[in-house]
């Protein structure tokens, strides 16, 4: 138990000295009264700075497949939050929770992801102000 | 053991969550001790500072004031409409912070001193280099992001002044307070002991400022921390596409960027409820 509990403080205080990454503000980009589930395959991964994004067809009632771009923190801050870029496989379905882009473009803020294996992770950019930033952790 | 995994796994994405503004868990263990001495007396302020999650609302140049008011000339009052309503935030166009916006914002920094020189490095490849060597104001200098910085050594307090400095493509901080060229800031910079390096700040400027205002803030030592490689314009969609929008978007009661009451995102899913494609109305 010990182990364990060493472990965990291990973990814990490696993610409190996450710094924040903000390139900018998540309310100058994306609306925060425009929730979005995307579930989709895998199309593209850019694995980048300032920001990561992950791309996935998305298919509608009618069978039109559209492709969504998710726009997520920079490497170094999906990496602190438990991604890894070979989370990410070209192909596999994945679901991304997160805000529409206020241009209306098929772009979301990709605040939580959900991998093939049942986890999900923070994809949102640490200190942009974006909802679960500094309030309650999202649900 | 795998109920451990379990509560790692669900935990550490909610540990993340804190980590962006005001609200921040910091349990990193703060160094305690004396300050630490250069060769040369001064103490010595090397070292990564990363902020210690007090200096709320975090961003915003009134953090002190009552209401977090700036008390804005006409002309001040001019220009932060004008920032809000016409300007792209400059630092996501890959510019420098610059000053004071460094100083008020949630990033850490690593600082390097020498006997002539100290260096400040930031996220996105900004530093700069503030000259410690006995040199005066030039009579001309060239406007500039951080401004033409002289540093002194008042006792044991590092002194950092500056002036000329642009007065456009910059923000004076996260909301889009504005700053002109007339900007004189004054920082004091007072290492308080081993574990904890304190700014105060004074922010002049007559044209868009009524009053100087003053801002303090503490920051905390992490040792074995550095700044890492963090290329701005790699792949800087937001602006190359046209993503971005003017100004910082709404800002909360509480003086930080952001919604005061978004919506929340879908329940999670689950085998009960699988995840199904939500889009809002009128969006395919």
């Amino acid at each position: 138990m010990k182990k364990k509990l060493a472990l965990f403080a291990a973990a814990a205080a490696l993610l409190a000295g996450i710094p924040a990454f903000a390139h900018h503000s998540f309310s100058a980009e994306f609306d925060g009264h425009k929730p979005v589930r995307l579930v989709g395959a895998l199309t593209k991964v850019e694995w980048t700075n300032p920001h990561s994004y992950i791309y996935i067809d998305v298919k509608d009632d009618q069978g039109k497949v559209v492709n969504w771009g998710c726009e997520g923190g920079g490497p170094g801050a999906l990496t602190r939050a438990g991604m890894k870029k070979t989370d990410l496989k070209i192909g596999s379905v994945i679901v991304v929770d997160g805000y529409l882009a206020k241009d209306g473009s098929h772009l979301i803020d990709a605040r939580r992801v959900t991998l093939p294996d049942g986890r999900n992770i923070y994809g949102g950019s640490p200190g942009d102000g974006g909802p679960g930033d500094t309030g309650p952790p999202l649900k | 053991m795998k109920r451990f995994v379990v509560t790692l796994v669900l935990i550490l994405p909610v540990l993340a969550l804190g980590q962006g503004g005001g609200g921040r868990r910091q349990t990193e263990p703060v160094p305690e001790g004396p300050v630490p001495r250069a060769a040369s007396g001064h103490p010595d302020l090397s070292g990564y500072w990363r902020d210690d999650g007090n200096a709320n609302p975090h961003g915003n140049l009134g953090k002190d004031l009552p209401g977090f008011k700036l008390p804005f000339t006409p002309a001040g009052e001019a220009a932060h409409k004008y920032n809000v309503e016409h300007t792209i935030d400059p630092e996501s166009l890959c510019l420098p912070g610059g000053l004071p916006r460094e100083d008020v914002g949630d990033m850490g920094f690593q600082l390097i001193q020498s006997s002539t020189d100290t260096v400040f490095i930031y996220q996105y490849g900004t530093f700069r280099d503030v000259p410690v060597d006995g040199r005066k104001h030039t009579e001309d200098p060239d406007p500039a992001y951080f401004g033409e910085e002289i540093g002194t050594w008042d006792e044991d307090t590092f002194v950092i002044d500056s002036i000329a400095f642009k007065d456009s493509k910059t923000w004076a901080d996260e909301n889009a307070d504005p700053h002109s060229d007339a900007l004189h800031t004054v920082e004091r910079w007072t290492r308080l002991d081993a574990g904890h390096l304190r700014l105060d700040l004074t922010v002049e400027d007559p044209k868009f400022y009524q009053v100087p205002v003053h801002y303090r803030r503490t920051w905390i030592a992490a040792p074995g921390r550095h700044t890492r490689e963090q290329a701005c314009s790699e792949n800087n969609i937001d602006v190359s596409a046209g993503h971005l929008g003017f100004g910082p978007g709404p800002i909360r009661a509480d003086g930080t960027r952001g919604y005061d009451d978004p919506s929340p995102l879908p329940p999670l899913p689950s085998k009960s409820n699988p995840a199904k494609t939500i889009l809002p109305p009128g969006i395919q």
